[in-house]
């Protein structure tokens, strides 16, 4: 009898531990689809007052991502570039590229409350968590993303709500390695893309800031088009700042 | 009972003499090794007030802990024309600090970038004194950047090479320019030289948009001492509650802990030779006594107690440890003195020792006639607990048994 228990407590966990894994990989795809093009705007607000900017948005699979920013004109032209988990910026107030060195990766982007990390690791949600399922309720699951033992990340720990209608989460809550709630990314908007769904309202909410926060509205998406390969290397940084 | 003490004390000269001996080398070394502990860590952290922590600063409450724009100074014009109102106060400054990413050609790193009054600083601090290569800034020196020196290695800059910084502004909007290098500096701190550079405050205000705001507010004293007072004063003058105002003890809270551990392993060191020359004095005292039976026990006979014999070996012991310390205690009171205008140098040693965080070569003492009243209080509490033993191996002998004691 214990035997059979047993038996059945390890396939309920391989069942859950499959279908959070699943739910994991679905999410992904449709963030990310096959390539995907993304123009947004960014609202910032902090210090009482706030700044609004304007991207475009180019990534490839996981490792590849081309970032430029076109709005305000002060900052217009400046590209980022994340290719295999490195990150390079080409400013073209003091025509340089530069190498974002690992010790810089957890501060904010571009004033903003998502980190250059974010900007490069979100690819790694998938590969360097494992995903375990906390509870479900109608459509909505809620996963609980641990760092594999020897994953370079920097979240002690990720709890995300997915609706599975959709495949899109509606509010990730990021913690320290202390376990101490540090961000919080809620998602709204839902739209159907092609194949994909995507939310287009994001707002990330620092919480030991509770003043400030960052809005991201997705104002054109395109997923699985012909992305030029030539936006992936170190020239594209100078060569598409124009 | 005090002058059978004194004529006990003339008549065995070689106990006498030993006791009166040990105790005044004991004193001597007592007040001058506390003297050079204490002198020392002053001096550990004067130098390290010099070289760049204020002896008061002021923050917004928040920016310590959580840091960031929203909590830098605002109007440091109207705190420092307050400021200005203190006597005590020598100097003082706002800085700027932000942190950035700083790129040469083919390195990056992150550095902390200060703004700095480079006049102000000369008074404030010993920055310009840590200078190895190149210059000080100076007012006109507008993107130049003061670079520590494992900074400078880490992207593999030399003199005049030109320096790229990004980051944000104070108002969180995105900056970036082409700095030089124009001089090299080295405190031997390591952490700080590896990940500091100064710049010219007015130019980098007008690159962050931080005219008239500040990090923090940096002030040095006429006197360390009066750390407490005027920060009480200085926080009665402000009378914002969104602002704090904190003295070097907080601020240089791990440096104040370390030199509190290192006090305790220097007396625990000095409490073993304390524990030696205890023991001598007391074994002298015992032999002393042990030669005495015969005569305590007569005395005991014609009608003095166990009180008295106690009052005429505390007398004895009294006498000796006060003839010791009337004479150690102006001599080495002297030489603390002397050695604190006077401090010794050893000529090389912040050189050699640079790297550990030395920045001068002399160790000056410390006089302190507190410390010095303690020091003696202790010698005098272990001479009379070196008596403790001999009387009660006396009072053990009977009054009659003791009196025929061969």
């Amino acid at each position: 009898m214990r035997k059979i228990l047993a038996l059945i407590t390890i396939l309920v966990t391989a069942v859950f531990a499959d279908e959070a894994h699943d739910i994991m990989k679905k999410l992904d795809e449709n963030m990310r689809g096959q390539n995907i093009y993304i123009q947004m705007r960014m609202r910032v607000v902090s210090l009482g007052h706030e700044r609004t900017m304007q991207m475009q948005s180019y990534s490839q699979g996981t490792k590849k991502s081309f970032v430029k920013v076109l709005y305000p004109p002060k900052d217009s032209g400046i590209t980022f570039l994340s290719l295999d988990n490195q990150m390079w910026q080409y400013v073209p107030q003091i025509e340089r590229i530069i190498k974002i060195p690992p010790s810089m990766m957890l501060q904010n982007w571009m004033g903003s409350n998502i980190t250059n990390d974010d900007m490069v690791k979100q690819s790694s949600i998938v590969e360097d968590y494992e995903p375990r399922i906390l509870k479900k309720e109608g459509t909505v699951v809620t996963i609980e993303l641990l760092p594999k033992e020897d994953a370079a990340v920097v979240w002690g720990k990720i709890i995300t709500n997915i609706d599975i209608s959709t495949y899109t989460s509606n509010k990730d809550i990021f913690y320290d390695e202390e376990g101490k709630e540090v961000r919080v990314f809620l998602y709204d908007k839902v739209k159907k893309i092609g194949k994909y769904f995507i939310p287009t309202y994001w707002k990330i909410q620092p919480i030991d800031k509770q003043e400030n926060f960052t809005e991201i509205i997705l104002e054109d998406v395109q997923y699985d088009m012909n992305i030029s390969d030539q936006y992936f290397q170190k020239s594209a940084l100078k060569r598409f700042s124009r | 009972m005090f002058q059978l003490a004194l004529k006990n004390i003339l008549f065995y000269r070689g106990r006498s003499i030993t006791t009166a001996v040990l105790t005044f080398v004991s004193t001597m070394l007592f007040i001058i090794f506390v003297s050079i502990q204490d002198g020392s860590h002053k001096s550990m952290l004067e130098n390290s007030l010099k070289i760049y922590t204020g002896a008061i600063e002021i923050y917004h409450k928040e920016y310590r802990d959580t840091g960031g724009n929203e909590y830098l100074i605002e109007d440091v014009k109207t705190i420092t024309d307050k400021l200005s109102e203190i006597e005590d106060i020598e100097a003082f400054a706002g800085r700027y600090e932000t942190y950035g990413l700083l790129s040469s050609r083919e390195h990056s790193a992150a550095s902390m970038i200060s703004g700095i009054d480079p006049a102000k600083e000369r008074v404030l601090s010993s920055l310009k004194e840590a200078r190895r290569e190149g210059e000080f800034l100076s007012e006109n020196s507008g993107n130049c950047l003061y670079m520590g020196a494992e900074l400078v290695k880490k992207l593999h800059l030399k003199m005049g090479d030109e320096v790229a910084f990004v980051g944000s502004a104070s108002d969180n909007s995105f900056a970036a320019d082409i700095l030089k290098l124009c001089g090299v500096f080295k405190t031997g701190l390591f952490e700080f030289d590896g990940s500091t550079s100064f710049i010219n405050r007015s130019y980098f205000d007008s690159l962050m948009s931080a005219q008239n705001r500040a990090s923090y507010i940096t002030i040095k004293l006429k006197n360390m001492d009066d750390a407490q007072r005027v920060n009480s004063e200085i926080l009665k003058l402000l009378n914002d509650d969104a602002l704090e105002s904190l003295t070097w003890k907080t601020l240089m809270k791990t440096l104040v802990e370390a030199m509190e551990v290192d006090s305790i392993f220097g007396y625990i060191s000095l409490s073993l030779f304390f524990v030696v020359i205890f023991f001598v004095i007391m074994i002298y005292g015992f032999v002393n006594v042990s030669s005495r039976i015969r005569e305590f026990g007569v005395l005991r006979c014609i009608g003095l107690s166990g009180a008295n014999i106690f009052r005429l070996l505390f007398y004895e012991i009294f006498v000796l440890s006060s003839l010791a310390v009337v004479l150690a205690t102006p001599i080495a009171g002297f030489l603390c003195y002397y050695f604190q205008l006077h401090p010794i140098v050893i000529e090389g040693m912040a050189e050699m020792y640079r790297d550990y965080g030395v920045v001068s070569d002399a160790i000056p003492l410390n006089f302190d006639i507190f410390t010095i009243l303690w020091n003696l209080g202790v010698i005098y509490i272990l001479n009379f607990l070196s008596i403790v033993y001999p009387y009660f191996y006396i009072n053990s002998f009977k009054p009659i048994e003791a009196s025929r004691h061969v």
